[in-house]
């Protein structure tokens, strides 16, 4: 059933590799992005908060598939140029960006106003109560719905195939529809498998020993 | 604007001092966004970006008329038929999660996580391509092209997002006081009407704008019907690119634009039933918010 099986398990893993490191820096990209539009949510500049507001509606409801085919499509029509995958880490960055900003925010919101008042009636400034009160207690509260960012990026990151980025799934459609018809399609399926199955399954992993290295008593 | 004036977790109330500070900073931020955006609007028009026959063209009455309204009512088939699909694969396979009988949980557990893990792109391709293996083609089965794409498309995104609607009404269940199911079984009902007249009414109330928000995600997800060509907006703007090359851009940002309205209206809907069903249940609201958020996020 495994016919080429050491060709499969390279092509595969180069797949992996590839899904690994696009899914890591695009989600450092997405990070930044976060932080940056939770900044402009709770700054108290009115058209900060709209500017922020605009780009989080914009990219939650168009398709992430859309916004790929306009940068890497649709831009080099207005003399915007760039290689595929500078579109397929910027353009999973910048939608996944938005869902950290909104992540963020809801830990921030999370937390209750008493705390924030008790910190202020003890005396602690702006910066003291923000470092040592609201932003320890906001970090533990976003760890895991962040981690599980993380793990829906891993299969957002599928969609890069379409620029012609080549992950996982590319490898494994290249593997099904090869020329020679080299490879079994049931061996192909089941080593695509599980190669999701195990990133998810070790991110996953990673993601529950920062939770638990950070988790305190409340 | 009154949120100024009033205590957050992050700012005291403002005093005079801080309210000018705050108004100083309103006007840069302004003037920095609007620069930012003036810029990118010179940037596009140097490169002739909104010169009127590159929007004129692919919004031709024909056009619109033989592609654009097509590919809307395509993408909104796929995302009803989808949606009713994920629903009823999500009732069953979230209440198979929670059944007496350790088989049926066993595979319920199994069909969530194992789909959940997998990308969506995958599932609809790879069934798509598996389809010839088992001997029997559209073909022999009569289909036409165009429904074979459509019943892959609907197929995987069911499929998905039935698993993903399983993990929603599991935690919506978990949420419920235990009170709720014990009183009904005080009262003398079986376990079926338990969960039939009880757990389930209070969860799909609890849960809908939960729901609501993956099938907002659904119908992105309809882009997907892309990679085996289903004739959907995206595959549809892709079209009419390649017939006015000169308004390539213009047609992805075109249908960008209408996949915006879509999602939009539907999650307005999501606000307005949030709205109208807090507070109708037992479950305490601040749990299900937390919920939601959580279930939002996941995908």
């Amino acid at each position: 059933m495994f016919d080429n099986f050491d060709l499969m398990v390279a092509a595969l893993g180069r797949g992996a590799w590839t899904t690994v490191w696009v899914t890591l820096s695009s989600y450092t990209i997405a990070l930044v992005i976060g932080t940056i539009l939770v900044i402009m949510h709770v700054s108290p500049a009115l058209p900060a908060r709209w500017a922020a507001n605009a780009y989080t509606q914009l990219f939650r409801n168009i398709p992430l598939l859309a916004v790929l085919f306009i940068m890497y499509f649709g831009l080099p029509k207005v003399g915007i140029v760039a290689d595929n995958w500078v579109w397929a880490l910027l353009g999973l960055g910048m939608y996944t960006g938005a869902f950290v900003g909104e992540t963020l925010r809801s830990g921030i919101n999370s937390i209750p106003l008493g705390q924030a008042e008790a910190a202020r009636s003890v005396g602690l400034t702006f910066g003291q109560s923000l470092g040592t009160v609201i932003l320890p207690q906001a970090v533990r509260a976003v760890i895991p719905p962040l981690g599980s960012l993380l793990i829906a990026l891993v299969k957002n990151s599928a969609l890069v195939l379409a620029i012609g980025v080549a992950e996982l799934t590319a490898q494994s459609r290249r593997l099904i529809e090869d020329n020679e018809s080299r490879f079994d399609l049931w061996g192909v399926v089941i080593g695509v498998t599980v190669s999701y199955l195990l990133i998810a399954f070790i991110l996953s992993y990673l993601v529950r020993l920062i939770e638990r290295r950070t988790a305190f008593v409340r | 604007m009154s949120r100024q004036h009033e205590s957050t977790v992050l700012f005291d109330a403002l005093g005079p001092k801080g309210r000018r500070n705050s108004n100083i900073a309103s006007i840069i931020s302004a003037v920095v966004i609007l620069g930012v955006l003036a810029y990118v609007a010179s940037v596009l028009a140097g490169e002739g970006f909104f010169e009127q026959s590159r929007w004129v063209n692919p919004l031709d009455a024909l056009v619109v008329k033989t592609t654009w309204i097509p590919a809307i009512l395509d993408t909104l088939t796929a995302f009803a038929l989808g949606a009713i699909l994920a629903l009823v694969l999500g009732v069953v396979f979230g209440f198979g999660r929670i059944s007496r009988f350790g088989l049926t949980r066993w595979a319920s557990t199994a069909y969530v996580q194992f789909f959940r893990a997998l990308p969506l792109i995958l599932l609809i391709w790879i069934s798509f391509t598996i389809d010839g293996y088992f001997g029997f083609t559209s073909e022999t089965l009569g289909w036409s092209s165009d429904a074979r794409r459509l019943t892959f498309l609907v197929l995987g995104l069911g499929i998905y997002n039935g698993a993903v609607l399983a993990e929603i009404l599991r935690a919506g269940v978990a949420a419920l006081p235990p009170g709720q199911a014990m009183a009904g079984y005080a009262v003398g009902l079986s376990h079926g009407q338990v969960q039939r007249l009880i757990v389930l009414p209070q969860v799909l109330r609890n849960m809908l704008p939960a729901v609501l928000a993956q099938l907002v995600i659904l119908l992105k997800d309809t882009s997907l019907g892309y990679v085996i060509t289903y004739p959907e907006l995206l595959h549809s703007a892709n079209i009419i690119g390649r017939d006015y090359s000169n308004s390539f851009l213009q047609a992805l940002v075109i249908a960008a634009f209408i996949y915006f309205v879509l999602a939009y209206a539907l999650s307005k809907l999501v606000v307005l039933a949030e709205r109208r069903l807090r507070k109708k249940t037992a479950a305490p609201a601040a749990r299900v918010h937390q919920i939601e958020q959580a279930a939002v996020i996941a995908e």
